[in-house]
């Protein structure tokens, strides 16, 4: 996209003519793949979840009822009550706006981290190069939930912590790639070209390999996210992460773990939750890759 | 080198975490004259380099300080922990290569076929469950509902074999199935491309049967980027194993480290972590190694940099 930008009017015409646009693209892969189509679909059910929960959910998540201790499913109560009495359904509702903060956020940071590092380690090689790969090496040592109990547990648990871990958790994956991407970009003949021009490092950098890397580092993306949302709800579920009484789905787990034999109800639903929204964004991934990586 | 810098992370780590260990250790009710006494018998008054320093002088001849909470020995205390972990992991990489491997070497065959979707989607889905949830809905139906094993708690092997298999056989299938999903993925796209080598048409033509050309001429190549994924979702199966450990109530190294944290135990943290990463390095180093094994053409270049 931003190498069309760069052409002249006409050129740009003809290149759209002759490639067909991301939205062709998407439309033509959405109609080969179902699955795909049916997981970015899902994927934006729970995007409309976790922004529209105020309206969705029927009752306040965090509001207990004494009541309605544990009470099974019912027509008032789809998923059934907690220990507190509290709506199981609305419970799950909101979580998913911690899960999605979680697993966005975190790999943002992850990319944001990541990325530049991952570019200057590739763009100007030598020592600076061997340094940064070793550090590298020895962050990606210590197995991710480790460095997130680890992580955690120096900055205190809450939701922002353990985005933060994970996003830290994740940030070598985004070295390494950016890294590779960049030393194979370097090498091709446009960049090369533009340097004997006489463009500058941020510049060669900035406007000629970034955006031919982009695609690669969101196809990644994809694949890190549904992860990230697993770990948030792992670290929570340990009670390192997102504090009750507030509704994510790894502490309800923990919750419902207890009363297994009496409530059985509490850990069907934020589980089912976690499992087809991993699910739903790594088959949707897997159709990205198709769009956005038109040569793959 | 890597090691080096990984005990440093460590150990700076751990004095980033809040909290004074001296006084968790007293107690509430303890003077001012009590806590210094504390810091003074640890060493939590020296500064920090020379904490380190002694720290990684004692830890390279393993000796890892002693607990502060239970006053005992680290090396003990891990020692006692590490072969519950350890079979644990072993038992879920037997149940994860048990069914990864076969499957995705089907999947490869036939490929396209509803084997291959069959086998791809079970995947896809073992990738995405979580594998606490997974070992949840396990407790509910096989013990809970059915009764037919024991939901958490550990027996050791030399006093009661069948008891501790039966207690470790869902835990090792809650950690085995994950690593079974990215392992078959993994065998499946090895084997497809190794199925279309040119030794491999050759050898068909020489007329070998199937399952002699799949086990024996392709398996043996398309085992090699299995083993490297092998090696990297080592970290993986630590990480699974301290979550499955908490699930099922087994005592190993992964309820150490959660027990540990929360109690501000800086000893025991600084040495289970250091062990899982050396541990993470080490296995790393010997899947490099196994490749040699695997493929004699492979030799490795320049050791300079290992770890």
């Amino acid at each position: 996209m931003a190498r069309e930008a760069t052409l002249p009017l006409a050129l740009a015409g003809d290149a759209a003519a002759r490639r067909p646009g991301v939205v062709r693209r998407a439309w033509l892969v959405a109609r080969r793949r179902p699955a795909a189509a049916a997981g970015a679909a899902v994927v934006l059910l729970y995007v409309g979840m976790a922004l529209g929960a105020p309206w969705i959910a029927p009752f306040d998540p965090v509001r207990t009822d004494w009541s309605q201790i544990r009470k099974a499913p019912s027509r008032a109560h789809p998923f059934g009550t907690d220990d507190l009495g509290r709506d199981g359904f609305s419970r799950v509702v909101w979580g998913a706006r911690i899960s999605m903060q979680a697993g966005v956020f975190s790999i943002l940071l992850a990319i944001v981290i990541g990325v530049p590092i991952g570019l200057v380690a590739g763009y100007y090689r030598g020592g600076l190069d061997q340094l940064i790969m070793r550090l590298t090496d020895a962050w990606l040592a210590f197995p991710f939930l480790i460095l997130a109990i680890g992580l955690v547990t120096i900055l205190g648990p809450s939701l922002t912590n353990a985005t933060i871990a994970i996003g830290l958790g994740a940030t070598p994956t985004y070295i390494r790639l950016t890294r590779g991407l960049v030393l194979a970009t370097s090498a091709e003949d446009y960049v090369q070209s533009a340097r004997a021009l006489g463009a500058g490092d941020v510049r060669l950098m900035g406007r000629h390999i970034l955006p031919n890397i982009v695609s690669a580092i969101v196809v990644q993306a994809t694949v890190a996210i549904p992860t990230a949302i697993i770990a948030e709800a792992v670290l929570s579920f340990l009670g390192l992460g997102v504090q009750p009484p507030a509704p994510s789905w790894g502490t309800m787990l923990n919750t419902a773990q207890q009363f297994l034999e009496q409530a059985p109800w509490m850990a069907y639903w934020p589980g089912l939750a976690i499992f087809v929204l991993a699910l739903s964004f790594n088959l949707a991934g897997d159709g990205l890759r198709d769009v956005l990586d038109p040569r793959g | 080198m890597t090691l080096l810098v990984i005990s440093l992370i460590v150990f700076v780590g751990v004095r980033m975490i809040p909290g004074d260990p001296a006084r968790v250790l007293a107690g509430t009710d303890a003077d001012a004259a009590g806590l210094e006494e504390i810091r003074e018998k640890y060493g939590l008054n020296e500064p920090w380099p020379v904490q380190y320093g002694r720290w990684l002088a004692l830890a390279v001849r393993g000796d890892l300080g002693e607990s502060i909470r239970t006053r005992q020995p680290v090396r003990q205390t891990v020692a006692a922990k590490l072969p519950i972990t350890i079979e644990l992991a072993c038992l879920a990489l037997l149940v994860a290569i048990g069914i990864a491997i076969p499957a995705g070497i089907l999947a490869a065959v036939r490929r396209n076929t509803l084997w291959d979707v069959l086998a791809s989607g079970v995947s896809l889905c073992g990738v995405s469950v979580p594998n606490f949830w997974l070992g949840i809905m396990l407790i509910l139906l096989v013990s809970v509902r059915l009764g037919w094993l024991p939901a958490s708690g550990f027996v050791p092997i030399a006093d009661d074999p069948l008891g501790n298999v039966k207690r470790m056989l869902m835990p090792a299938l809650v950690l085995g199935a994950g690593l079974a999903a990215v392992l078959m993925r993994q065998t499946r796209n090895a084997m497809i491309e190794v199925l279309s080598a040119d030794y491999v048409r050759t050898a068909r033509a020489k007329g070998l049967a199937q399952p002699a050309v799949v086990l024996r001429h392709a398996l043996r190549n398309g085992l090699i980027p299995v083993v490297t994924i092998l090696g990297l979702q080592m970290g993986a199966l630590m990480s699974g194993a301290v979550v499955t450990e908490q699930i099922f109530v087994i005592p190993g190294f992964g309820r150490l480290i959660v027990e540990a944290v929360f109690t501000r135990d800086y000893p025991v943290v600084q040495g289970v972590v250091l062990i899982t990463a050396s541990a993470y390095v080490l296995i790393n180093l010997l899947v490099d190694v196994s490749y040699t094994v695997l493929n004699p053409r492979i030799r490795i270049r320049g050791t300079a940099d290992g770890a």
